[in-house]
């Protein structure tokens, strides 16, 4: 459309007037003093941008989350100031666990949380992980590269989940019942294909450095974290293919009216689960050292808990990356401070279930508040 | 170039019911030719045996009751609902497979009764939802796109209220809503743009602005289809009417050849009314 475009409406306006029976031109007038509004509208200084940049975290139900994942981090650290033998949270011990447990949580939350912005779910995630995680050490402690377990391990993750979207998708079963299903099945193949006990690996020094590497303070799963996290923030929130994402699980009627086509979108959603799910079942792997079937289970959950804790509307259409990985890092924090402290565990479980009830009930009213 | 002449074409006086004069040859090249459309859902038949020719730079009513179908027409025109039987013609040429794709090539942009936003999304994804301008590896030019999209806002519908492209349509208002379905539309659209009741939600002068730039469309050349229930707007921007009935067309007649008086008849009453309305009886 030319910068000219309100200046022409507004000239045949008054042309057409007559016939359309205006009294004068105040639709013309109306335009005219509009026009300058909206295209005006976007914020030139900082503090405007800032302002519209929060607006935007708020809208997609990240900025509750960082608020409250700061206050919590200042928390800490004074609690560790003031008391650092029983507290000792700033340490280099305990950053190292942590370190290696949120990026875990965090690439899965991403994935799990991406499909569900896409409309759907994937229950058989733990079951998938832990397949994943068998054919990684299965096909590297029987002599293959690094390179070919990795592959495979990929292969198979985004296989599983792919026939879970075109199950979902081209056969019009809902997911929850579909990936039920394959939860169980893949839970099975992973018996049928190990037996039930547990494949053990010696990673090479290289893969450790990878997949585990030490840096001191952190683990090199944070690097993974943060590498995952950058791309798959630009590819939901930048990329044509989020907006898509969001639309389809935000309106799928709509989505299709426009001539997006929902299964096609939903399907690729299911692939970067199935990416996301394989990766972290490698990390997992290189840094255990075994997997055993059944380790993966319940992890659908946690995945799925952490990207409600971060904002992601359960019902589509509504979340952000940032807000995925501060959930697990949240979960994950609450969890290591109660065990820090002493807590018996069955406090983990317990305050984890307050703090994903809690966060629905944040995400119900950020969505009634939108419409 | 066409193979249908408009003064030949079937679909013009296909309704046994419509004024004679109908028939006259009408300026303009067909556009968009329906014919034989029937459409059921489960037992009901929605559209039946529905016929029409859109041609190039005409205005064209859609009219009638509530249920009479004009949505699932609609929806039929640009390709989002497949018909059961009926042909659908191109400029004079059949579409093999009809869907939103090869409307959208065609330059055929709807706006939709349920607006078809996300609400959960912002007002210029919205508008470029599945169109984005993007670089080469598809990353979304946000600044330009809020650009652009704050320009249609501000040109062809007037609506109080909106603060920024970036505002969730969620949080808009029903008339605010329509305002950027209708913005969308409008940017995308190349040969024919196809309201769904646009004005339901508006305020007057916005629906003054919207009926207005349907005729500065006319003289580009571009064609629309309004559904409306306002028979006073239909009969003051609309070159021909067409009265849907129970899936059926009854009427098809052009400006000069009827009245609002006809109209209404039509539209309240179906074959009845308007029977009676041209043997000369007041409406019941
Ligand atoms: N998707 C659908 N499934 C079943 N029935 C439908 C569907 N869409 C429309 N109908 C029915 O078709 C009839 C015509 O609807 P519609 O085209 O929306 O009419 P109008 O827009 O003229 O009010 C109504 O009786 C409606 O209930
Ligand atoms: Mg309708």
């Amino acid at each position: 459309m030319s910068e000219r475009s309100g200046q022409v409406t507004a000239e045949s306006t008054a042309a057409e007037a007559a016939i359309v029976a205006v009294e004068g031109d105040p639709a013309v007038d109306g335009t005219a003093v509009h026009k300058r509004n909206l295209a005006d509208s976007a914020p030139t200084s900082t503090t405007g941008r800032l302002t519209e940049r929060l607006r935007q975290m708020r809208g997609r139900g990240a900025m509750e989350i960082g608020v409250i994942f700061v206050l919590l981090q200042i928390g800490c650290i004074v609690y560790y100031l003031v008391d650092p033998q029983g507290f000792p949270y700033l340490e280099k011990a305990n950053f190292n666990v942590l370190s290696q447990s949120i990026p875990v949580l965090a690439i899965l939350a991403i994935g799990a949380g991406i499909l569900i912005i896409a409309g759907e779910f994937d229950l058989s995630l733990g079951a998938n992980f832990t397949f994943c995680a068998l054919v990684f050490t299965r096909w590297y402690s029987d002599g293959a590269s690094p390179w070919t377990a990795t592959g495979m391990a990929l292969i198979t993750g985004i296989s599983i989940a792919l026939l879970n979207g075109i199950l979902t998708t081209k056969a019009k079963i809902p997911s929850f019942i579909v990936t039920l299903g394959m939860m169980l099945f893949w839970e099975g193949a992973a018996l049928f294909y190990n037996g039930t006990t547990a494949t053990l690996m010696v990673p090479s020094e290289t893969m450790k450095a990878i997949f585990a590497g030490d840096l001191g303070f952190f683990r090199g799963q944070v690097i993974w974290l943060l590498v995952l996290g950058g791309l798959f923030w630009l590819m939901v929130h930048r990329h044509r293919l989020g907006n898509h994402i969001f639309a389809v699980g935000g309106n799928p009627a709509a989505a299709r009216a426009i001539s997006i086509n929902p299964a096609r979108v939903k399907i690729i959603a299911f692939c970067i689960l199935g990416l996301c799910v394989a990766i972290a079942a490698i990390l997992t792997a290189v840094r255990t050292g075994s997997v055993q079937p059944g380790s993966g289970r319940g992890l659908e959950l946690r995945a799925i808990a952490a990207a409600v804790v971060g904002g992601v509307s359960l019902s589509g259409g509504r979340g952000s990356v940032l807000g995925m990985v501060l959930g697990a890092a949240l979960i994950l924090t609450v969890q290591d401070i109660l065990l820090l402290g002493g807590a018996p565990g069955f406090y983990l479980d317990l305050f984890v279930g307050l703090i994903i009830v809690a966060a629905a009930f944040f995400n119900r009213m950020i969505e009634g508040k939108a419409e | 170039m066409s193979a249908i002449a408009p003064s030949a074409e079937p679909a013009g006086n296909g309704a046994t019911t419509m004024s004679p004069t109908a028939t006259e040859a009408r300026t303009g090249e067909a556009l968009l030719e329906l014919s034989g459309i029937t459409k059921q859902y489960g037992p009901n038949t929605v559209l039946d045996d529905v016929s029409f020719t859109i041609h190039q730079g005409e205005v064209v009513g859609l009219l009638g009751d509530n249920g009479a179908g004009k949505s699932t027409l609609v929806k039929t025109m640009s390709g989002v609902v497949l018909a059961d039987e009926g042909e659908y013609l191109w400029r004079g040429e059949k579409l093999g497979t009809i869907n939103r794709q090869e409307t959208e090539k065609r330059g055929v942009e709807t706006i939709f009764q349920d607006s078809a936003l996300v609400p959960s999304m912002t007002i210029t994804r919205n508008i470029f939802m599945g169109r984005e301008i993007t670089n080469p590896i598809g990353l979304m030019k946000i600044k330009k796109m809020n650009e652009i999209a704050a320009q249609i806002l501000d040109s062809v519908v007037t609506i109080e209220g909106i603060k920024s492209p970036n505002q969730l349509v969620g949080s808009l208002s029903g008339g605010q809503q329509q305002a950027v379905a209708i913005a969308r539309a409008v940017h995308f659209k190349r040969s024919l743009l196809i309201l769904d009741e646009p004005t339901s939600a508006l305020a007057v002068r916005a629906t003054e602005a919207l009926l207005n730039y349907l005729l500065q469309l006319k003289k580009e050349g571009v064609s629309s289809v309004l559904v409306t229930h306002n028979l006073h707007h239909a009969f003051q921007v609309c070159d021909r009417h067409i009265v849907m009935n129970h899936g059926r067309k009854i009427l098809d007649v052009r400006r000069e050849d009827t009245s609002v008086e006809e109209l209404t008849a039509a539209v309240v009453e179906g074959p009845e009314g308007l029977r009676r309305h041209r043997e000369g009886k007041p409406l019941a």
